[in-house]
């Protein structure tokens, strides 16, 4: 009773089906309603007093918590917990780099209730799913009043909190479209259960034969470095086209200082972090 | 000495206890702090009618409080809001109450403060540049200035073979107890009730009768459990606000802070600078120089205790026969200095024992070899003077250096092991009194402390009075008891729950048992047991009831009560050698020894812990279950102090990481196995020579850390926490 009055009171809505979600989405007054797809983030927020919306909509009830492999491609539902996409094998051993950035989220407890979309929705700096959904290439698929549309998460992530996600649209699916070998490796503060200040995802495309390298853990957003990418060549790059990776995405990336650690050492970890992302990534093979 | 389970575990793993956060009153309002929009200024105006506007909102401030208070007053340094200045951010200027906390909250916004702002002090650096080798004295920024020194110092560091130098830097760190402060209210005519989560009930009565100028027989405080105090719940916090909010509403008030509230207006240990000067001739330290600049936040000037007692753990366990200390206490615009488990003890072993391990390095001699020449034995004086008996931590360094030596043996390369010192004091004056009820069936043990997670007051006082009377633990019930029922005691703090409030429960069943003694005819000595469904006195081979000793009044009320009280003495520092300041004098030495295993990574800077050995005096082990449990529980926390935890602070005064976000405590998956060794019959101060083991645990983690870091990877930080980039900027500098 008393944890009821605790928190501002709020409606929560949740809906069974995408049409009743939209058409909730559509009624909202701007900013009245918050979207529930998980909550690890947005509780905070709740709880602080700092969201002023009134009303919760919950896609819990969406038939949207769904994992499909379709030959080499993969599409996550968006209200799928990370737990269940960390635990399934093809997710293991075909994308290594996704794999480890699920499990570089929060603890597992709280991994059974974060989400992909959750993920993508709030768009933090420090998001560790992010990176490595730019590095795989990945699209975001978004419905809308209009039908739906398909986003690449580079072109779908715009800033700290901020997304190409139209008011009237929510988030459906993410889709990798094909399964890289791939890594992600992060610095924090403390080894576990903590925010990155600097993060490394790197994938290599045998079908392109091409590399992607992103960074991430610094203000505004995680970014692909494409000149970075492409000073790798074949799967398994030499040490001296590694080094020129790492010194050409130290330098190109807008790193900046924050709270959490300094310019300086921000770009000096990018060096190891590369190296050690695309070791792990040439010797997971080409488990595709 | 009998291992078991806690008596507590069960309910509050089934969650049947209740906590402070779980109080509650019928018909309570629930209170929100308004806070200060800046770290300092004059307080121009707080206008508390759009809240009084809300439906059902009461609000108090300032201006408010004659009336509330028929004219009394309270100290009128430490008002309980202020009236004219508010010296730093989010400092309560008034609070209000409300059916509901968001309404609470909602009117706690909309009172309008306005503040003129005045430029805030942060960085103590900043406030003295000219620091160390300049007189500070007279700057109205100095909270405290002490001073002692013995021998020629000047002259010994001329005349040395070799001078090392060095700065330190310490963080500042919170308790983070997960229950935030939380109280609730009553007050009725002139009875002033506060149900709380303290570590000491009787410290809040005297708080709050300072603060509001209530007389302390009108104040009752009552405890609840406490969901972790780690020196955070020592003195008021929420408790006036509340009484005053309550007296206003004429309505139970609960407050009860929000965990971002927890950090922002918390009290911390802040940070601290220090200038470390050694002076070595022929492998022996000649003289030593140590200089303090503490951030003591608002702390009042004259009413600092911390410099004076932070300092003298600067010269560490060891001997030194010259020497000058010089500490000052700086005033900012951050919350008052507030103490965390072994309040600057784990910083100041980090700096002593890090700088020692460096000047033995650069002298070019073994550091532990180094340390254990010049550590304290019995007998020894310390550098202020007292005397130093029963200490056991050269016994803990021996069995210390064993296992270091066996894993620097064994750990894979690339590892480091290093070797930390801590010491501690462990019988403060502050005193307690108990009383014991003997029924037929049962010892009662009536306290005033209530539990606060560490055993002491459930499982510790419960073991001496296992151990003096004889009885079986589940024949023993410790109970609690309101201030206006119990005997009175300091609190659950500075490691002297056992000790001191132990000792008066001692104290109060040998009365007992004398009474019982006397009343048998002299029979000498009488114990207790439990035979046959009763209580029974035992002496010799003879056993009675006792019951059968219970004169009429005893009959009646059905219990035989004894009482018994413990005042220790205060220490002595000599003072001959103080030039300025107070010292504070430490009494029944204790220490501890730690040994860590860690891996470095060279490029990035990140530590981990491995493995991990602690070895403590304790003189008598009282309860091996909770002493284990301290000793696993306060390297735990020290690895904060040690690796991760550090509030950061803006120089206009302003907190940046209010949240366990970006204040990182450390998590069960870096902490590692933990071995925990303890060194008995170095007997101390406490019921049957038993010595304080809350605060002991942390204190070396810091050292052994670093000094495990700097085997493992060469790097030498000189501040705290030992993050991954500091670590790096170490790795890189060397």
């Amino acid at each position: 009773m008393r944890s009821a009055r605790a928190v501002a009171a709020f409606d929560l809505l949740t809906p069974a089906t995408a049409e009743e979600a939209l058409s909730a989405l559509r009624s909202a007054a701007p900013g009245a309603l918050a979207v529930l797809a998980g909550g690890t983030d947005l509780l905070f927020d709740l709880d602080d007093g700092r969201l002023a919306s009134r009303t919760v909509l919950s896609l819990r009830r969406l038939p949207w918590r769904t994992l499909a492999w379709d030959g080499a491609a993969l599409t996550i539902g968006s209200t799928l917990p990370l737990r269940t996409l960390e635990n399934d094998p093809g997710v293991r051993t075909r994308l290594p780099g996704l794999y480890a950035a699920v499990r570089a989220v929060g603890s597992v407890a709280l991994r059974h209730r974060a989400t992909l979309g959750g993920n993508l929705g709030r768009s933090a700096p420090a998001s560790d799913l992010i990176p490595i959904l730019l590095a795989l290439d990945a699209e975001v698929e978004l419905v809308g009043p209009e039908g739906a549309r398909t986003v690449l998460v580079d072109r779908f992530v715009q800033g700290s909190r901020k997304t190409a996600l139209r008011p009237d649209e929510l988030i459906r699916a993410v889709r990798i479209p094909e399964a890289r070998p791939s890594a992600y490796l992060l610095q924090r503060v403390r080894p576990f259960h903590d925010i990155s200040h600097m993060a490394v995802a790197v994938a290599y495309s045998p079908r392109r034969e091409s590399w992607r390298v992103a960074l991430a853990g610094f203000p505004p957003r995680p970014i692909l470095v494409p000149e970075a990418g492409e000073l790798l060549r074949g799967p398994r790059p030499s040490s001296a086209e590694v080094v020129r990776a790492a010194e050409t995405a130290a330098q190109l990336a807008p790193i900046v200082a924050d709270k959490r650690a300094s310019e300086e050492y921000r770009r000096a970890l990018v060096k190891p972090l590369l190296e050690r992302a695309v070791r792990a990534c040439a010797s997971s093979g080409g488990a595709t | 000495m009998t291992a078991s389970m806690r008596p507590d575990a069960r309910a509050k793993v089934l969650g049947q206890l209740a906590f402070g956060a779980d109080l509650e009153a019928p018909g309570m309002l629930w209170g929100a702090l308004v806070t200060a929009p800046a770290a300092h200024g004059h307080l121009r105006s707080v206008d508390l009618a759009p809240a009084r506007a809300l439906p059902g909102v009461v609000a108090v401030a300032a201006a408010d409080l004659g009336p509330l208070l028929s004219g009394r007053s309270g100290d009128p340094e430490r008002p309980a809001f202020p009236r004219e200045t508010v010296t730093y951010r989010n400092q309560p200027v008034a609070a209000v109450a409300a059916p509901t906390l968001p309404l609470a909250r909602e009117a706690a916004a909309a009172v309008r403060v306005v503040v003129e702002p005045i430029p805030a002090v942060s960085d103590v650096e900043a406030v003295f540049p000219d620091w160390p080798g300049s007189d500070l004295g007279a700057s109205p920024h100095v909270a405290a200035h002490v001073l002692a020194r013995r021998g020629e110092v000047d002259r010994a560091f001329r005349e040395a073979g070799t001078v090392v130098r060095e700065t330190y830097r310490t963080s500042s760190v919170h308790p983070v107890a997960l229950e935030p402060h939380v109280c609730v209210a009553e007050v009725h005519d002139d009875r002033w009730t506060v149900r709380t989560s303290t570590q000491s009930p009787f410290g809040v009565r005297e708080d709050v009768s300072s603060i509001l100028g209530v007389p302390e027989e009108s104040v009752v405080v009552d405890g609840a459990w406490v969901g972790g105090g780690f020196g955070g719940k020592g003195a008021s916090f929420v408790e006036p606000y509340a009484l005053l909010l309550s007296r206003a509403a004429g309505r139970p008030v609960r407050l009860a802070l929000s965990y971002r509230e927890e950090f922002l207006l918390g009290r911390t240990t802040l940070p601290a600078v220090v200038r470390m000067e050694t002076a070595v001739t022929s492998g022996r330290i000649v003289a030593r120089r140590v200089r303090l600049l503490l951030d003591v936040g608002t702390s009042l000037p004259g009413r600092d205790f911390a410099t004076g007692y932070a300092i003298g753990f600067l010269l560490g366990p060891y001997r030194c026969p010259t020497f000058e200390i010089e500490g000052y206490g700086v005033r900012t615009n951050k919350p008052p200095f507030g103490p965390h488990r072994a309040p600057f003890a784990p910083q100041c072993a980090f700096v002593v024992e890090s700088h020692l391990e460096h000047v033995a390095r650069e002298v070019g001699v073994d550091p532990l070899a180094f340390k254990a020449d010049h550590l304290w034995h019995d007998g020894d004086t310390t550098a202020l003077g007292q005397r130093v008996a029963h200490f056991g931590l050269p016994t803990a360094l021996e069995a210390a250096r064993g296992v270091a030596e066996e894993w620097r043996r064994t750990a894979p390369a690339g590892h480091g092991v290093g070797v930390g010192l801590g010491f501690w004091s462990t019988n403060t004056p502050a005193g307690g009194e108990a009383r014991v009820r003997l029924t037929p069936k049962e010892l009662v043990v009536v306290q005033g402390e209530r539990e606060i997670g560490t055993g002491s007051v459930l499982v510790g006082l419960a073991a001496v009075a296992e151990r003096r009377t004889g009885l079986p633990r589940d024949r023993i019930r410790i109970e609690y008891a309101d201030t206006a029922h119990a005997p009175y005691d300091a609190g659950v703090f500075g490691s002297r729950t056992v000790g001191a409030l132990g000792s008066a429960v001692d104290q109060a069943l040998r009365n007992l048992l004398a009474t019982l003694a006397e009343r048998w005819g002299g029979r000498s000595p009488v114990t207790l047991g439990w035979e046959n469904g009763a209580i029974v006195a035992r002496a010799g081979t003879a056993r009675r009831p006792v019951s059968e000793f219970f004169n009429a009044a005893e009959s009646e009320a059905g219990a035989l009560v004894a009482e018994g009280k413990h005042y220790g003495q205060p220490g002595t520092i000599d003072e001959s050698l103080v030039v300025a300041g107070t010292f504070y004098p430490y009494t029944d030495f204790t220490g501890a020894a730690h040994v860590a295993e860690v891996t470095v990574d060279r490029e990035t800077g990140s530590v981990r812990v491995v493995r991990y050995a602690a070895f403590h005096d304790v003189g008598w082990v009282v309860d091996p279950l909770s002493a284990r449990a301290q000793v696993e529980g306060g390297v735990a926390m020290g690895l904060g102090t040690a690796l991760t935890e550090e509030a950061l602070w803006s120089d206009d005064g302003r907190l940046l990481n209010p949240g366990l976000v970006d204040y990182r405590i450390p998590t069960l998956d870096e902490v590692p196995p933990v071995d925990v060794t303890f060194v008995e019959g170095f007997l101390g101060a406490g019921p049957f020579g038993a010595k304080g083991l809350g605060e002991p645990p942390i204190i070396p983690v810091p050292a052994a850390i670093a000094s495990a870091v700097r085997a493992a990877s060469g790097a030498h930080v000189t501040e705290l926490p030992l993050a991954p980039e500091r670590v790096a900027r170490a790795l890189k500098s060397r």
